[in-house]
């Protein structure tokens, strides 16, 4: 049998151009973007790893993984953590499967899943249709306007690690610019 | 019974196979895929009862790899296992032959409800 979710119906209604660029939080806050993420440690990373709300500070040689989201809302969810914690996250997701010595490759491809499952929760709480990227590991990405970004800063395992889900660099400085293309030319 | 999990990412294709066996289905081969392209040759060459897939992946994705299974007469089973599972994506996978979709993250349960009529 084959049981697909029709609960969200499309309402038909579509943005103008000429409304006002979608906020992030006016969409979505800190509490939802850490209780998707704990569902994905939860479920990925173990059963009794827990995310705890705390700031505690980035080490120098943080690692970040992203995806991008394209839609009414567009920008990028980051997941930021140390090396050491982002071994560590890798070791738990492979659990058993983990070498002894982690190659750069494992850490990349564990920690930008966490970013795709995270990114891809996100994604569905945020208006539609939209696409997702696929995920990237690298140093953070350029940070987006404050008044465009929802971050949480959690700790896992007493080590820190930010989820910030933030509008593309710029879109909230100048709504004006959007609307250009709709004067005559 | 055989099934072919198709993933780019390694870490993930190692979880499903995990969640497989916490799932019950301890007794089955399992194929690797990393990619649609991948998938779509292992699928001639290994003849899964069963294929799991990603949706996003590089080369050829995983809409792609099912859409084309289907245009070359294959029926095998198809499930897509991904990190969303909006309605419009819910509907592309119905309309192109899928039996479910599994949004990430999942859990043995989550598997087993969907799995059981296909690998019982």
């Amino acid at each position: 049998m084959t049981e697909f979710d029709t609960r969200f119906e499309d309402t038909g209604e579509r943005r103008r151009t000429s409304d006002a660029p979608l906020s992030i939080h006016d969409l979505l806050d800190g509490e939802t973007v850490q209780s998707i993420a704990q569902e994905a440690w939860s479920a990925l990373v173990g059963d009794d790893e827990f995310l705890v709300p705390l700031p505690g500070g980035l080490p120098d040689d943080a690692l970040s993984s992203w995806v991008e989201i394209v839609g009414p809302w567009t920008g990028t969810v980051v997941l930021t953590c140390g090396r050491s914690t982002a071994e560590a996250l890798s070791r738990a997701l492979l659990k058993e499967h983990a070498p002894p010595v982690l190659e750069p490759e494992d850490i990349e491809d564990a920690l930008g899943e966490l970013a795709n499952v995270v990114g891809g929760n996100v994604k569905a709480v945020l208006p539609g249709p939209s696409v997702l990227g696929l995920p990237e590991v690298g140093s953070a990405p350029t940070a987006g306007s404050p008044a465009d970004t929802c971050r949480v800063d959690l700790l896992w395992r007493a080590q820190s690690l930010t989820i910030s889900v933030q509008g593309a660099a710029g879109a909230l400085t100048d709504p004006h610019e959007n609307n250009q293309n709709e004067v005559p030319l | 019974m055989k099934i072919l999990v198709a993933d780019d990412s390694r870490v993930m294709r190692q979880i499903v196979i995990r969640t497989l066996r916490q799932a019950g289905y301890d007794d089955h081969d399992i194929v690797e895929a990393e990619d649609g392209a991948d998938a779509l040759a292992k699928v001639g060459s290994e003849k899964p009862d069963l294929v799991l897939s990603d949706w996003n992946m590089p080369n050829m994705t995983g809409i792609e790899c099912l859409e084309a299974l289907r245009s070359s007469g294959s029926a095998v089973p198809f499930g897509f296992v991904t990190s969303e599972g909006s309605p419009e994506m819910r509907e592309k996978a119905a309309n192109a032959g899928a039996m479910f979709l599994i949004a990430k993250p999942f859990n043995e349960d989550t598997f087993k409800e969907h799995l059981d009529e296909v690998l019982a």
